[in-house]
This record gives structure tokens, sequence and C-alpha cells, in this order.
């Protein structure tokens, strides 16, 4: 009102302003919901709690938050809906660039890009927050559900991510990270650690993905050196959706089937999982030379090593590889792909054992594919490996995230 | 002209006052305040026929141009008297209280039909040909920059700002059928989602009123012996001196070297995000020119997290092959996740996609 009124009052003093020489002002104009929500995500100030309603909010565009401590609190993970199903521009539901924040107890559906995308920022919650895609495993979904990158401290607790074209939780680039209690499912790759450092990733449940659990290093990324992840007490099953990834992307190349997978990693202890039905294999640790594709880049470490895997639960599985050498290898053994696969590349000079450590998890099998050789002479021979491992510490995030 | 608008007043006439006949006065710098309607900054005297930026800023042109849908623009500047911009370290930097507008518009013809044209670079705007659509600040206060959205109303009277920005219905006609798109004013965060050139220092920059944007000749505007803009500032005052930078390449330079073309309409349209700082480093696809290795600049780059927007393809650029360059799929894109820039086109632009591809094709080498 203050501002109407110093209008009126410049015109009768100079007419110089060019609204308003007449009587009639021209009119403000009137939000919708969708602007209204932006505005107070622009408008907030650092400790504001931003409360979404029940129901389901359609939205047009992206909406973004850049202010730090913010908490966005819908009513519960099926309560609180921001639909995107009408989506018209953006390439993601809700982008954050912003420190000391905290999503919690709501939807986000069907957006075009990727649903959630924090990108730069530090002491991050995700806590009971579901990503959707509705019509199912579908090419055209978004690429991911839950997207923190370059970013640090991170909490997702409760999350659920469902349908991601690349995949449903994926850390990238980022360190000090938690995922627990947790459920991926009907994505490409269920939950992807990638290019990121000091990671627990517990407790959650990676069912009807294409790969249940990846955690990777890539060359040529400002952020590398992927290391220190523990992946443990999961329940990881079943993940044997047809990968419907775009071509072009790393998650294109993992097989249907595949439970978890850990390449390029080190430092890696994967404990207490249970692992079920992965039609290609359960775990499999490999180098990046099995990609076949090109990488000049000299800071980058192609090879896994120091993954230590123990007190794992394994059945069923290996039955229908969908990888061309594992059909091989079925084909030439009679048996099912064993329990867990290593592709063989180490660093020259260096023992298996410095690869890959195995130790109490029952019968499990093993095979070292002699990838590097052409696949010639594959062994099953898992004594090599029974060695043991310091195991990794617990991570614990800052005390500012909530 | 003064006695015009007196007598106006005097009698009370409720309508129209002829603003554009009132005076001239310079530009009003707010200092915190965010003004809601656009005449509080009296950057423009406007009448039913013209808008018509204030004697008191200067009308400019950077070398390169972003694509905005085909919308026409208006671009001022105007510094405070007394004030005087810095160069420092190649760069200008500009004083509390510089205001820049950018003024987004179409030509109309005589049925009110909105046009798609060449940038024509008008230095006002004939209201009786030309449909306004939102006027965007940048003002340089003491916490830094900050960007304002304001959007006019139908009848052109008034332009209000939409810190949560707007999008309205277009239908523009070309020489080749009518484009129907929906036009996207920014809203505040998506100002800053371009003009946050650096993450780790997280201010809004201008992108266009930069020394290597500026230090041209304009041969739109201006004939007298001043040409280069930066010299122009300098001789009004308010620059203490011009860089040495040589001349742009415009991309829009038929003249010049393709690939000098390429890169200015690479670092244009997507440099802001996609450099060593940027919002998109994470990609590692760096196009502002700063980066001299063949892979940062995509050839032969498999994409990180581009999702749908790889197209199917597998590099960024394959030399030789437009048609199997991810980078290009992009920019004929308009699906939003998979469009690049993200920001700031709803259509496509086929001068820049012309340009870009012509220059693939001419890369020598392959990614096999």
């Amino acid at each position: 009102m203050n501002i109407y009124a110093m209008n009126s009052l410049a015109v009768l003093v100079s007419c110089g302003l060019l609204s308003a020489c007449g009587q009639d002002e021209p009119a403000a104009p009137t939000l919708s919901f969708e602007e209204a929500l932006q505005l107070q995500l622009i408008e907030a100030e650092p400790g504001d709690i931003i409360q979404i309603p029940a129901g389901i909010h359609a939205m047009t565009r992206s909406l973004s938050l850049n202010v730090p401590g913010i908490t966005i609190r819908g009513e519960g993970i099926d309560t609180s809906i921001l639909s995107f199903r009408n989506q018209l521009q953006g390439a993601e539901g809700l982008l954050v660039s912003a420190d000391d924040f905290v999503l919690e107890d709501l939807a986000i559906e069907d957006t075009v890009g990727d649903a959630l995308k924090i990108n730069e920022s530090t002491n991050i919650t995700i806590r009971n927050v579901r990503t959707e895609w509705t019509s199912g495993a579908l090419t055209n979904n978004g690429a991911y559900g839950i997207y923190p990158v370059q970013s640090s401290n991170i909490l997702i607790d409760g999350a659920v991510a469902i349908g991601a074209s690349d995949a449903g939780i994926y850390v990238g680039q980022s360190t000090q990270i938690i995922v627990r209690n947790s459920r991926a499912e009907y994505n490409v790759a269920g939950i992807e650690i990638e290019n990121s450092t000091f990671a627990d990733v517990h407790n959650n449940v990676a069912v009807n993905n294409t790969g249940g659990i990846l955690v990777f290093d890539l060359p040529n990324l400002p952020v590398q050196g992927g290391r220190n992840t523990r992946v443990f007490d999961n329940q990881i099953g079943n993940n044997n959706t047809a990968n419907f990834a775009p071509q072009g992307n790393i998650v294109g190349t993992v097989p249907a089937g595949t439970g978890l997978m850990v390449l390029a990693n080190d430092n890696i202890e994967i404990f207490g999982n249970t692992f079920e039905n992965n039609a290609t294999t359960h775990v499999i640790i490999v180098s990046y030379f099995i990609t076949e594709r090109p990488f000049d880049d000299p800071q980058y470490d192609p090879f896994p090593e120091s993954i230590f895997i123990h007190d794992n639960q394994f059945s069923g599985g290996g039955s229908s590889p969908d990888s061309e050498p594992l059909k091989a290898l079925q084909a030439a053994t009679g048996q099912a792909i064993p329990d867990v696969v290593w592709d063989g590349i180490l660093v020259p000079g260096t023992l298996p054992q410095q690869v890959l450590c195995l130790a109490d998890n029952g019968d499990a099998s093993f095979v070292n594919l002699d990838a590097g050789n052409g696949f010639a002479t594959p062994t099953f021979d898992k004594s090599v490996h029974a060695c043991s491992l310091p195991k990794l510490s617990v991570i614990t995030l800052s005390s500012a995230v909530k | 002209m003064i006695s015009i608008c007196l007598r106006w007043i005097a009698v009370g006439a409720a309508l129209s006052c002829l603003l554009a006949a009132c005076s001239d006065p310079a530009p009003v710098f707010h200092p915190d305040q965010n003004p809601q309607r656009l005449s509080a900054w009296n950057l423009f005297s406007l009448s039913d026929s013209e808008l018509i930026p204030s004697q008191a800023s200067l009308v400019f042109l950077p070398a390169n141009q972003l694509f905005t849908d085909y919308a026409q623009k208006l671009r001022t500047l105007w510094i405070p008297a007394g004030s005087q911009a810095q160069l420092v370290d190649g760069e200008i930097d500009f004083p509390v209280g510089t205001v820049l507008s950018k003024t987004f518009y179409y030509p109309t013809d005589a049925e009110g039909n909105l046009l798609q044209r060449d940038e024509t670079a008008e230095q006002s705007i004939n209201l009786q040909h030309s449909k306004l659509i939102e006027t965007r600040l940048l003002v340089r206060r003491e916490t830094g920059w900050d960007a304002f959205p304001y959007v006019w109303n139908e009848d052109a009277t008034e332009a209000f700002l939409r810190v949560a920005g707007t999008s309205t219905a277009i239908s523009l006609k070309s020489d080749t059928g009518d484009l129907d798109f929906v036009y996207f004013v920014p809203n505040e965060n998506q100002c800053a989602g371009c003009h946050v050139t650096s993450h780790p220092d997280g201010g809004l920059h201008p992108l266009g009123a930069i020394a290597s944007q500026l230090n041209w000749k304009n041969p739109k505007f201006y004939t007298d012996d001043l040409e280069i803009q930066t010299e122009m500032f300098v001789a009004r005052g308010w620059l203490n001196r011009a860089p040495i930078k040589l001349e742009p390449v415009s991309w829009g330079d038929s003249e010049a070297d393709i690939e000098e073309r390429a890169l200015s309409y690479l670092n244009i349209h997507c440099g802001h995000c996609h450099n060593p700082e940027g919002a998109a480093d994470t990609s590692s696809l760096i196009l502002d020119g700063s980066h001299s290795q063949l892979i940062n600049m995509g050839v032969c780059k498999t994409p990180v997290a581009a999702g749908g927007g790889s197209g199917d393809r597998l590099y960024s650029i394959v030399p030789g092959a437009p048609e199997q360059s991810i980078l290009l799929y992009r920019m004929q894109s308009v699906e939003p996740d998979e469009m690049m820039p993200e920001l700031g086109r709803s259509l496509v632009h086929s001068e820049g996609i012309a340009l870009i591809s012509d220059w693939i094709s001419q890369l020598p080498g392959s990614c096999l």
C-alpha cells in the first residue's frame, strides 16, 4: 500500500511516472496457487517453514529455492502431492540450491525431467518424500527422482522413488551421505552413489529395478575418486526390470537382473544384505574397462580396489543373465551365474585379494570372468579371496543436518 | 511540454495523460524497495504510440544476443549522475545505482498479429506496431545485482513486478507459418539460474553488459566517431577507461570465421551455466570458451546426467556428424527436460541450429 501511495504522490509532483497521470491506475494482476507458492519460495527468510497443504497441486513450471535454512513440509507422502503431469517448463520439479534444507512429507509426481535436484548445497534432509512417475517404467520418464549433486552432509531417510529412467535415488559428486529406510522400485537404477565419498546406504529396499544399487566412479567429471561407501542391511531383490534408460547414458549399460554393481570404486564394504532372485547376478564388481567406453583422463582410477563383501545372504538369481559374456558363461557351465561376479581386471602388479575379499557369505558362489583376456578362462575358486579388510567407519553427518 | 501535462492535471483528466509529453525526468534508483510498478523506476516515457527510454539512459546492443523466441529487445543502461563504472581486470564493475533494462516485445501487423522478425535493434518502441511483453531489470545495489521481471498489462499502460514470473500463449506469424508457443517470463530464481554465472560466488552478474560483449562498434545505432560502445560510456563519464580487448565476434556475422561464430554462439547461450564454476559444471561440458580440451567442449564426450536429453545419441559432439551429436539434439528439442538452454526459449532457434550444425559438420576426426 505504501508503494501505491508513494506513486500517487510522485505523480502529483513530477508527472513523470508513466502509470498514473489519470485516476484509473492499471490494476495489479492476481496470482495462481503455483505462482503464489513460487513467490513464497523466493521471498522466504531463513528459518521459514513452507507448508504444502494436502491435495494434488498441479504445477506447470519448475519450482526453485535459493534461500538457505528453509523447510518445505507437506502433510504426508501420499497426501500432499505436487503433480507435474502438465509441466510445460523447467528441467526439474523442484530445484534447490540452498544450504540447511529440509524437504519432508510430500510427493513429487510425473515431472518431465528430474523430480528433485539439489545442486551445490550443504546440510540436506530428504525425509518421507516420494518421487514417482505414475505411468510405470517408461523411457520418457525423467532421469532422476531424488538427485543431490556436488553437495555434502545429505540425509535421505524414508524416501520412496519409483519409475526414474536413470536412478530413483542418485547421489552424485557428493560427500558425507546417508541413504536409509528408503524404497526404490521400478527405476533403471534403484539407488546410485556416483563419484562420491563417505556414504552409508542401509536398511533400504531396492526391488524390481534394472539394477538395485550402483556404486560408480566415472571419468572426466569435476569430482571423482569415489570411495568409502558402506552398503549394508539392505533388501535387494528381483531387480529384473528390462533396462529402459535412453541410450548414451551409463546406466543404459547395466544388465537387467543386477543386484548390486560396484564400478571403479575403492574401499567399499558390503555386508548384512539380503539378495534374492536377481536374474543376472547379485553382486558384480567391475572396472571402467568393462564399459568399453574410451576415456582420456589421467586423474581417473578405472580400477575397483579394497572391496569387502561379508555376512550377506544370497538366494536364487543368476538364472537369466542380460549380458553377452554372462550368457556365454551360463551356456558353458550349464549353471546359474554365481552370486558374486568380478571382471578380473586389476591394477598390473597387484593381487586379486587387494581388489576383493569375501567372508562369511554362507555358500555364496563366485566367478572371476577374466574379462581382461577376452573372458578366456573364468575361474570359480573363491578361496583366493578368503580374506578380510578393515571395517569402514560409520558415517556421522554434521550436527547441522536436521 | 510540461505545461501540457499540468493542464491535463488541472482539468482532472482521467483517462490518459500523454506521459511522453510530460517531461523526461531521470530514472530513479531504489536502493532497497522493490516497486510493484515499473513506472516507479522512471526508465521510460510512455504514450499511446511510443515507449521511449529516458534521455539520461543509453540504449546499447551486445555483440551477441541470446535467442528468446524471436522477441525483439530494447536494452538500456543508466548510471546515476556522479557515479562511474571502473574497469577492473578487464571487466566493467558497475557502481551502485546502475540500472540495466531489457524490454521484450514483438512487432505486429495491421491486424495486431505478432510477427517473427530478425532482431531490429530499435532505440524506442512504436506501440502502434508492437506488443510489449515484459521488461527485466538488473539493478546494482549495495549487496550486489538484483533481478526484477516486470510484465506489461494488455493495454501497455503499466508493467507489474512478477517475482514468480508468468506465462502467456503467443502465436507468431512467420514466413513458414504460425509459431504457437507459451512464452515464459522467468521468475526471480530463474533470472538467477542464468545470471549467477559462478556458483561459489553466488551473485548475479550481467551477461550482455560486459566488456567482451560491449567492446564493439554498433552499426545499428551510432555513426559518430565514438562508435565502440565502451568508448561512449567513457565519453559520458560512466566508465573510467575502455577495455583494450579486441572486438568480439558476433555469431550472426556471416563474414566471420565459422568456428569463432560457433564458439560465440555457445558462449552466449550456454556459457553462463556451462563454465568451470557454473551450475552445469557437474556435466564437465564447458562451453564458455575457457577450456581448450576438446572433450570438455563436448567432442566425443559421453553424457553424465542427460537422461532423455541424450536423444539416444552417444556423444555431445561427433565430429562431422551433427545428426549424431547430443548438443544439436538438445538445441533442436523443445521438451523441457531435453532442451538447451533450459530456460529462455520455447521455440527452436533455426539460425543457431544451422550455425552449430555447419560447425560440427566441418570438424575433423571421429569418436571411434
